[in-house]
């Protein structure tokens, strides 16, 4: 399920996936797939030749589908202010004027490879929302 | 090419990923040959000096990418340069080509909002004033607007259809194996800067 996102929200403008670039990853292969890299917490995307990073607590949800042909479909739907229980308040006043980058679609030529990745995104996703709520809790 | 520069295992990139190849540039141009056989092993993409509109730098992971816009709006990525390679090509281009190239950032704090740009045929999605990343409105096939706040943009389903022919070029040299198919923007009410009133292709 896609959760409500409440935990990974509210810290969203706090989790920086990298400091520095060269903690980035180097592409693992030349086509450039979707990678994750579970220690800083980041989903990389390939998006016109580069690899681009999310912090997983932008996410709000992730899916995957594939077709007869043997592509497999993948979508990320990232948090924006003013979904329903999702309030972002503290960051959309923060971020008055911002546009937000609300979803990304790819197709992929390796459908295995997409359901691992959503897979990945799930579990990183609930980890790190569950310790943000945790720490949350803790400061309360 | 007495008076050029060569750098080998240079990648283009593009919508669905990249390619590598040979770099080069002399007083007059700038090209990049596909290296190995088949698959397009050979093609070249030439870009005459006074075709280029400007120059930018980007460190990426491990390397730096040089940007080439050029007149048509489209951005050439050419990744793979060493540091001192950026600066012995920052004044060759000054020297022979006139101009200054710039310097970008990439964003990678992860945040999904920032600024969008439009310049040219390019739309750039800035996080902190820091590249997010770009795509090219040529390769767009619709955009929709969803309820008051979302605009999406769907791209083509085949990858050698560009609007222009030097994307087409591009895209049949690249052979994606994850293709960015539909990004989608929400924009509040809060939001000053419209994007909305652009004419898309």
């Amino acid at each position: 399920g896609s959760g409500d996102g409440r935990g990974a929200a509210r810290s969203a403008s706090d989790l920086i996936a990298y400091k520095n670039v060269n903690d980035m990853p180097p592409p693992r292969d030349r086509e450039l797939m979707i990678q994750i890299d579970q220690k800083n917490e980041a989903i990389l995307l390939p998006i016109y030749g580069s690899m681009v990073p999310f912090h997983v607590a932008t996410v709000k949800s992730v899916s995957s589908q594939q077709d007869n042909n043997r592509t497999g479909y993948m979508r990320i739907i990232f948090n924006v202010p003013g979904t329903a229980f999702n309030p972002h308040d503290a960051n959309s006043l923060k971020f008055q004027g911002s546009i937000y980058l609300k979803e990304v679609s790819f197709r992929s030529k390796d459908p295995r490879h997409v359901s691992e990745v959503v897979q990945l995104i799930k579990t990183l996703r609930r980890q790190v929302a569950s310790r943000e709520s945790e720490r949350a809790e803790r400061a309360t | 090419m007495s008076d050029g520069h060569t750098f080998s295992s240079i990648l283009l990139g593009g919508r669905g990923g990249t390619s590598p190849g040979t770099f080069n540039v002399s007083s007059k141009k700038i090209s990049w040959t596909k290296s190995g056989g088949g698959g397009g092993g050979g093609k070249t993409i030439e870009v005459d000096k006074s075709d280029i509109v400007n120059l930018t730098w980007m460190k990426v992971p491990r390397t730096f990418q040089l940007g080439v816009r050029i007149r048509d709006g489209l951005v050439y990525k050419f990744t793979g340069f060493k540091e001192q390679d950026v600066t012995s090509l920052t004044t060759y281009f000054q020297k022979n080509f006139g101009k200054t190239s710039e310097e970008k950032q990439l964003s990678i704090s992860g945040h999904n909002w920032g600024e969008v740009d439009l310049t040219g045929n390019m739309l750039s999605f800035l996080v902190g004033s820091k590249q997010a990343f770009e795509v090219s409105l040529a390769d767009v096939s619709q955009t929709q607007l969803q309820g008051k706040n979302d605009v999406v943009l769907e791209f083509h389903m085949d990858d050698t259809t560009g609007a222009n022919e030097a994307y087409g070029v591009l895209a049949a040299l690249l052979g994606p194996k994850d293709s960015l198919i539909e990004i989608s923007f929400h924009i509040p009410n809060s939001n000053t800067q419209y994007v909305g009133d652009e004419n898309r292709p």
